[in-house]
């Protein structure tokens, strides 16, 4: 009964929906604010100027401190606000999913989607910026495409997870709020790993997004090729959050139409 | 296949649904902890136990029963909403949900991307949304007010373009739970017809109302549901003066 015609028209259905949810989300994100889409790159922008302001003169090691510290923003504001929205999507959809017949997983793969739309907007001034601060364009910048979806993938994973226990417990969403700005500071977003101390890169090697920023600096930053132990870390972990997440949310799932 | 068994639409075995119901408060939490997890942070409450039932192509069948009785869990788990936690189901064909009209609005977007959204989120593909969209502003009689925010429409209003969005395309199987007794008498009646329009197109429908004369007019046949289980299903001549005999 179940041939292939049946699951080709069930990928087309999902993948209409996630269309058409990620395109409300975007739609709705800026409406009624008078300068929209331009918000999304004020946030990041005023930590760049805290960042240039305060710590540009800390960090003499750093040859060009804005340029480093805005291809280190540009990634933390992504993972930021996409974890935030993922973790809140299901909740947030609740009347829907008590309503219609729509698999749960929708509503953040949508919100992941709009995420991904939003950075892919905000490159534009963002390279603009970062041409001024003297970035150089050069074939190996192509490499930041592949980084940019294995960035998403783990964004995803680790979001889902939070995601699908903030159901049970609405304190995830809270305690993610809170810890979230701690998180900054123990990535090198505004300060290079190599200042870190010794006996405390243990500390970066545990936080999984050091792994990431070590990958988008090499492009971005220094313009080479990513380094390839990095590049492995981060795809390792990336794999190893997915997978988990997709076992939790699916074991979990049945129980989110009585919790929500 | 014209064999017997392919008349039956809707078939359901021995369905359970519990809800899981979480204890309240930090101390249940540290219960669980000391506990070591052995005293559970959730407890299973059934809603349905043993329901079996079955629906014909083209039958429009009743539920009855009071306020907390399951008529509502039944509806959402034989729409594919709730998974039962045993019992085996099967459906077949396209269900259109009528579960709560409005849901699934988006408020600041406009009633046209609204269907769109809508329709989408109830299966319709975007060629199927194209052919039907002009039946769709023709029937929530919104006109203009079509591309105006959803926020600034009337209740009335929301639920027209809901119910519009939901009957666009002539589904298999029509579950309406009380969706209806929202609006005008003019929009009751209205959806009525549209409901009697698809109905003598062949579509299955699942009526959940509280209104006996309702009922009694509409369905041929009715279930009637007491504490999560069918205590009679059988015709509507059948089982309307037992319900009646119960709560008189």
């Amino acid at each position: 009964m179940k041939d292939r015609k049946y699951y080709t028209t069930r990928i087309v259905t999902y993948y209409d929906i996630v269309k058409s949810v990620a395109l409300r989300n975007i739609k709705v994100r800026y409406k009624n604010s008078v300068l929209g889409f331009f918000w999304s790159m004020l946030n990041p922008l005023v930590f760049l100027g805290i960042f240039v302001f305060i710590f540009s003169k800390a960090f003499p090691t750093i040859e060009n401190y804005p340029l480093y510290a805005i291809t280190g923003l540009i990634f933390w504001t992504f993972f930021s606000t996409s974890s935030n929205q993922i973790i809140s999507s299901i909740l947030e959809s609740g009347a829907i999913l008590k309503s219609f017949s729509i698999p749960p997983l929708v509503f953040p793969l949508s919100a992941l989607v709009a995420a991904l739309v939003n950075l892919a907007f905000s490159f534009i001034p963002f390279i603009g910026l970062m041409f001024f601060f003297g970035f150089q364009l050069k074939w190996v910048t192509l490499m930041i495409i592949p980084i940019i979806l294995l960035f998403a993938l783990f964004t995803f994973g680790f979001s889902l997870i939070l995601c699908t226990l903030n159901v049970f417990f609405r304190d995830v969403s809270m305690f993610w709020g809170t810890i979230n700005p701690a998180i900054l500071y123990f990535t090198p977003v505004a300060y290079a790993s190599t200042l870190v101390p010794e006996h405390l890169r243990w500390l970066l090697q545990v936080n999984p997004l050091f792994h990431f920023f070590e990958i988008i600096r090499d492009v971005l930053y220094y313009g080479r090729f990513p380094s390839l132990y990095y590049l492995g870390t981060s795809t390792a972990i990336t794999l190893v959050t997915v997978t988990l997440s997709v076992v939790i949310f699916n074991k979990l799932k049945r129980g989110f139409i009585s919790c929500i | 296949m014209s064999s017997a068994k392919s008349d039956i639409i809707i078939s359901a075995k021995d369905l359970e649904v519990s809800y899981l119901v979480q204890r309240e408060g930090v101390s249940s939490l540290k219960q669980y902890l000391f506990s070591f997890g052995t005293k559970p942070l959730f407890e299973r409450r059934k809603v349905l136990t043993g329901v079996s039932l079955e629906v014909k192509r083209g039958e429009c069948l009743g539920l009855l029963g009071r306020n907390g009785s399951g008529k509502s869990t039944l509806l959402k788990t034989l729409a594919g909403i709730i998974q039962p936690t045993s019992g085996t189901m099967m459906v077949r064909g396209r269900i259109a949900p009528m579960l709560a009209l409005g849901v699934g609005l988006e408020k600041e977007m406009s009633g046209y991307e609204n269907i769109k959204l809508c329709g989408t989120l109830m299966g319709m593909t975007n060629k199927e949304l194209e052919d039907s969209m002009e039946s769709i502003i023709d029937f929530s009689e919104l006109g203009d007010d079509i591309y105006m925010q959803v926020k600034r429409y009337s209740s009335g209003m929301m639920a027209r373009l809901s119910f519009a969005i939901a009957i666009a395309k002539d589904p298999e199987i029509l579950m309406i739970d009380e969706a209806l007794s929202v609006g005008d008498a003019g929009f009751r009646a209205k959806c009525l017809n549209r409901i009697q329009e698809v109905r003598a197109k062949g579509s299955t429908i699942i009526y959940v109302s509280h209104s006996v004369e309702e009922v009694e007019s509409f369905c041929d046949s009715a279930a009637f549901l007491k504490d999560g289980k069918i205590v009679m299903a059988g015709s509507v001549k059948d089982v309307l003066p037992v319900y009646l005999e119960e709560y008189k």
